[in-house]
């Protein structure tokens, strides 16, 4: 379980021009293993989302590359980028994952359906299996609580056998049960499914569930830690000085 | 709160935009049809002012019993009449003219004109004081005796023709030639309205038209002392019967009328079509604040969270609809002064010439297209804006971004039922019982069933769109799925989009039906009617068909039974009649009158009259002998013998006997001929052909090129009209477009979303396609299924005036279909380009 998933290098981002310009990303290097469980942590304005969003290639870069697999995102089409994130990509988002006018079932099977291709049925019964939502899949999102939606958008990110999975916040709109359940569920995907998962959080107990933790501010890496308990991340935040 | 309101138009910019457009097209045509119509009538004003400044008095032929319908029906008077008018006490001058009917033969040997504006013949006034015309300055010089003609400036210019030619001048008879002297105007015109103008000396105009020792008009102009009422008692009494003197002033004002009169099918059209072109705006106005104020939800709550009453609220979304209206219909008001020149352009480009002039824009025109505007726009919001004062402050700090307080099913569907009987009641009342202003219950039926079928429309919204958007996730995949399911997320919101497409192409519907209705009555009306093989008449209706050239026609060996028929006009016992003069020896076998044989036979041995069964108590006539009155004044008795039984031919039936003593000058309206045994019907035509080639305006048509010319000309007009429907269409689409445009705004997260997991642009461009084609074809059949309702109705109605047929294009209507959904692709193409390019990480984080 050596392979890097994603690889960033010296990477820049800067938003907007002259004066009003805020540099978000000045040169940030990492690798983030397959098969693990990576956190981004950071205060606000570190550049955590960004890079995130970066990496994912949602956001380009202005200087630096980011390497999904062999494949350098700066050199892709919309339109090849679109097909990278259906394909090899998955997403958890704060909130609002979900198309509303679509059951759990259709949702978790969207990106598939979009692409035109047909489930692996046995893989997708053991995806569902492992987010235990039972008899509400056939329900639309307005009927299922804030944590059963963001378990059936895990789910989605899960399906497709993404080569990595990228997770924003994922528990941030989640009481602290639904969070543990959601969280609960990632981990199991990275230790029994070998899936490669990188989240974006601000909440330490959350981060205390991934294998790595990586510190980011101002726009630089500014630390890590392995295998953390909770109060070691808190710790750690306290002298960045959030 | 008006700063509020202001803003919050700010921020609506495009939307708003889009919804003016109907506003503004619905004002335009109500302003336009104003000032071309107040246009045409002050020129025309101006016009007839100025060429008549010099007299003061007109006698004419004329009996004011009878209309003036027929171009036959100007009658003469004996020449001598203009000297028993010079002896008058309070004449100072008078001169007469010889009026008729005469066609120019262009260079390419057809006749100019005819269809349309008059064209007409007179004789040259020399004194200045009374006549309309001048030689235009350089242009030649009065005609001075046989041979000679002067045309007004326009027509010779729009022929070719310059002083010194020599061209060709049909009246009654074959063409004869002259030489042209002069070029005339009409004040500072050129041409008046598109008619055309032989002068000749009024000796030629006398022998030419066939009316030696009459004449048709006298100028007078009175003495300084007497007024012209004064000088019309005066001249009254040494007139003939068959003339009367009226003042100028009089018969300017009648003029305008018959002008005005003539605008009005032109008035009534473009004010119609301005109220659909509102009708359908007010749709659109009103669903687009009522997406706006759901979109707003939450600053609504907030500002009444902070205090605002609900009064407020409401008060701030009329604002906000008050200044649309103000600032659009101002523009509606300066487009349709645009539209008013461009109408003008057009209706001199089918011949309709306007004098030229100022446009005249009045106060009322303003007044009203404002009124309109504001009127419409307002009350298109005030349901939203009520709807917006019902929004709990606490929706400001709830989840749930709109909620949809939907009235319960069964009261709409109570609702939608009681209005849309309504409708049907109304319509039914305007076509089937005989009421006074029928029309205004078929309008306002047809309106109030458009506004039922709308109130229904929600409820139908899920399950049709269901059916229609059954095969797309089939074909599309994922964006066909989602496109079906966005049409049904708001039912009400698809249907009332789809219901403002819904009006305009039900009244296109309703035009093909009728269209189609008419065409198969015509035909089988004409197939019944007429048993002749050709039918010959005149390209211009006031010259008729020439009796020379019937008896021509008789003498050629390929034709058998030949029939003249003449329509006019009679005074039968004090009562003023469409009459249908018929040559009873010759007729049957080639119209199916529906007279015996022995009527026809006592008709033609006693100059009789036969009565329409459609009349009512014909039957009280028969066995009567009445006065029968001519138009020029030529009373005889006649005996009513029969009846007859057809359609369109009037209420008598006269003798061609009878109908020669009525005219100076006779003409036939139409002449019926069949082949002679064993030849073709074509041999025929090209006899026919032959002989009326000295008569350039004779057509000779087989009876199956008059079906194929009456369809065509009912397909002209179909045409013109669904073309001007198009436009409501039009505005339809655009609302398809607005609420798309404000559903994607809604929707912007979830597109980012589903960009995020991987649709590409594509996907999303044909998902949005797929819902506007949706919402098109649901408003085309919503459309179909009312306009065939309405369709239906008038045809029913109008089955005892020869509408026997109903007759449903089915091909049209699929034609139409597709039309819908091409336009839904049309409409979907700017929002779809928007939800493309939504930017993914605004779009997921958009609030």
């Amino acid at each position: 379980m050596s392979d890097t998933a994603v690889r960033v290098s010296d990477a820049v981002k800067t938003y907007g021009e002259g004066e009003a310009a805020v540099t978000a990303l000045r040169g940030v290097t990492a690798d983030f293993a397959a098969g693990r469980f990576t956190a981004i942590m950071g205060p606000s304005g570190s550049g955590k989302s960004t890079l995130l969003h970066c990496m994912a290639g949602l956001d380009s870069l202005n200087s630096g590359t980011v390497h999904l697999g062999e494949t350098e995102l700066g050199s892709l089409s919309d339109k090849d980028l679109t097909i990278l994130r259906r394909d090899q990509v998955g997403f958890v988002f704060q909130a609002f994952n979900l198309v509303s006018t679509l059951s759990a079932q259709d949702n978790i099977l969207l990106p598939l359906a979009i692409a035109g291709e047909k489930p692996d049925q046995e893989w997708y019964d053991e995806v569902i299996e492992a987010v235990g939502l039972g008899d509400r899949l056939t329900h639309r999102p307005s009927e299922l609580s804030g944590g059963q939606q963001q378990r059936v958008a895990a789910a989605r990110a899960l399906v497709t056998r993404p080569k990595i999975v990228f997770a924003d916040e994922p528990s941030g709109n989640l009481d602290s049960r639904s969070g543990a359940e959601l969280l609960d569920f990632m981990r199991h995907a990275v230790d029994n499914f070998g899936q490669t998962i990188v989240m974006v959080t601000h909440d330490p107990f959350a981060a205390s569930h991934a294998d790595r933790v990586i510190f980011l501010d101002d726009g630089h890496i500014v630390s890590e830690l392995h295998d953390p308990s909770a109060e070691e991340i808190l710790d750690m935040m306290k002298t960045l000085g959030d | 709160m008006l700063k509020v309101a202001l803003s919050g138009l700010r921020t609506n910019k495009v939307r708003l935009a889009l919804t003016s457009i109907a506003i503004i097209i619905g004002v335009a045509f109500v302003a336009g049809s104003f000032v071309l119509t107040d246009t045409i009538s002050a020129r025309f004003d101006a016009l007839l002012g100025d060429i008549s400044a010099g007299t003061d008095v007109y006698v004419r032929g004329m009996d004011p019993d009878f209309g003036n319908d027929f171009g036959q029906l100007i009658v003469s008077m004996p020449e001598e009449t203009l000297d028993d008018v010079l002896e008058v006490d309070g004449v100072a001058a008078a001169e007469a003219t010889v009026d008729g009917i005469a066609q120019v033969i262009g260079t390419d040997g057809e006749p100019l004109g005819g269809q349309g504006p008059p064209t007409l013949a007179t004789s040259w006034v020399a004194n200045e004081q009374l006549s309309s015309l001048r030689i235009k300055e350089g242009n030649g010089r009065a005609p001075e005796g046989p041979g000679e003609v002067v045309l007004d400036v326009g027509t010779a210019e729009s022929a070719g023709f310059t002083v010194g030619d020599e061209i060709g001048i049909v009246f009654n008879g074959p063409v004869e030639t002259y030489r042209l002297v002069g070029l005339a105007s009409f004040g500072d015109e050129d041409n008046l309205a598109g008619a055309t103008l032989a002068v000749f000396d009024i000796r030629e105009s006398q022998r030419a038209l066939d009316l030696e020792g009459r004449i048709s008009s006298i100028a007078v102009a009175a003495a300084p002392d007497v007024t012209a009422d004064e000088l019309v008692a005066r001249i009254d009494p040494v007139l003939p019967d068959m003339a009367m003197a009226i003042t100028v002033a009089d018969a300017n004002a009648e003029q305008s009328e018959e002008i005005s009169q003539a605008l009005g099918f032109l008035t009534i059209g473009l004010l119609a079509f301005a109220a659909i072109a509102v009708f359908v705006g007010a749709f659109i106005i009103s669903n687009t604040f009522r997406i706006i104020i759901a979109q707003r939800t939450r600053e609504l709550a907030l500002l009444r969270a902070i205090g605002a009453t609900g009064s407020q609220v409401t008060r701030m979304v009329v604002v906000e609809a008050l200044i649309i209206a103000l600032v659009s219909s101002a523009i509606g008001v300066i487009i349709g002064i645009g539209l008013a020149v461009m109408l003008q352009v057009f209706l001199r480009s089918i011949g309709f010439g306007l004098p030229e002039g100022p446009l005249t824009v009045l106060p009322r025109t303003i007044i009203v297209g404002m009124l309109v505007g504001v009127i419409v726009t307002v009350v298109s919001s005030i349901l939203p804006a009520r709807k917006a004062a019902r929004i709990p402050p606490v929706a400001a700090m709830s989840e749930v971004l709109s909620t949809p307080t939907r009235k319960s099913l069964r009261t709409r569907a109570i609702w939608g039922l009681a209005i849309l009987a309504v409708g049907v009641v109304s319509l039914g009342v305007g076509l089937f019982l005989s009421v006074s202003n029928a029309i205004w219950f078929v309008a306002i039926g047809a309106l109030t069933v458009f506004i039922g079928v709308s109130i229904l429309a929600p409820l139908f919204a899920g399950p049709i769109t269901s059916v229609l958007g059954w095969p797309l996730p089939k074909l599309f995949g994922v964006p066909g799925t989602l496109a079906k399911q966005n049409t049904q997320r708001q039912p009400r919101r698809t249907a009332s989009t789809a219901s403002a497409l819904m009006i305009g192409v039900a009244l296109v519907v309703f035009v093909a039906i009728f269209g189609a209705s008419i065409k198969t009555s015509v035909a089988s009306a004409l197939g019944d009617v007429f048993g002749a093989d050709l039918t010959i008449s005149s390209s211009n209706f006031a010259t008729g068909v020439s009796p020379r050239f019937t008896e021509e026609l008789r003498a050629a060996p390929e034709i058998g039974e030949v029939s003249a028929l003449g329509f006019t006009q009679a005074k039968v016992e004090d009562e003023v009649y469409t009459v249908t003069a018929i040559e009873p020896a010759t007729i049957s076998g080639l119209i199916a009158v529906g007279v015996s044989d022995e009527d026809l036979a006592d008709m033609a041995a006693s100059d009789g009259l036969l009565i329409s069964v459609a009349e009512p108590d014909y039957e009280s006539w028969i066995g009567r002998t009445v006065p029968v009155e001519m138009p020029n004044g030529v009373t005889a008795p006649g005996t009513i013998v029969g009846t007859f039984d057809v359609e369109n031919f009037g209420a008598f039936f006269i003798t061609r006997e009878r109908y020669a003593t009525g005219f100076e000058t006779v003409s036939d309206s139409l002449v019926v001929a069949r082949a002679a045994d064993g030849v073709s019907v074509a041999d025929a035509q090209a006899a026919a052909i032959e002989v009326a080639t000295p008569y350039p305006s004779l057509e000779v048509q087989t009876t199956s090129e008059v079906l194929a010319d009456a369809e065509m000309q009912i397909d002209q007009l179909l045409a013109i009209f669904s073309a001007l429907l198009g436009l409501a269409i039009i505005i339809a689409v655009l609302g398809i477009t607005n609420t798309l445009a404000l559903s994607i705004i809604e929707r912007t997260r979830e597109i980012g979303l589903l960009r995020a997991i991987g649709m590409v642009r594509r996907q999303v461009r044909r998902m949005i396609r797929w819902e506007a084609v949706i919402i098109a074809v649901f408003g085309a059949i919503l459309g179909i299924g009312t306009g065939i309702l309405l369709g239906w109705a008038v045809v029913r109605s109008l089955a005892d005036q020869g509408l026997e047929t109903f007759t449903v294009p089915f091909g049209q209507l699929f034609v139409y279909i597709v039309i819908a959904a091409v336009a839904g692709v049309i409409a979907a193409i700017y929002p779809a380009r928007r939800a493309a390019k939504l930017n993914i990480l605004e779009a997921i984080s958009y609030e």
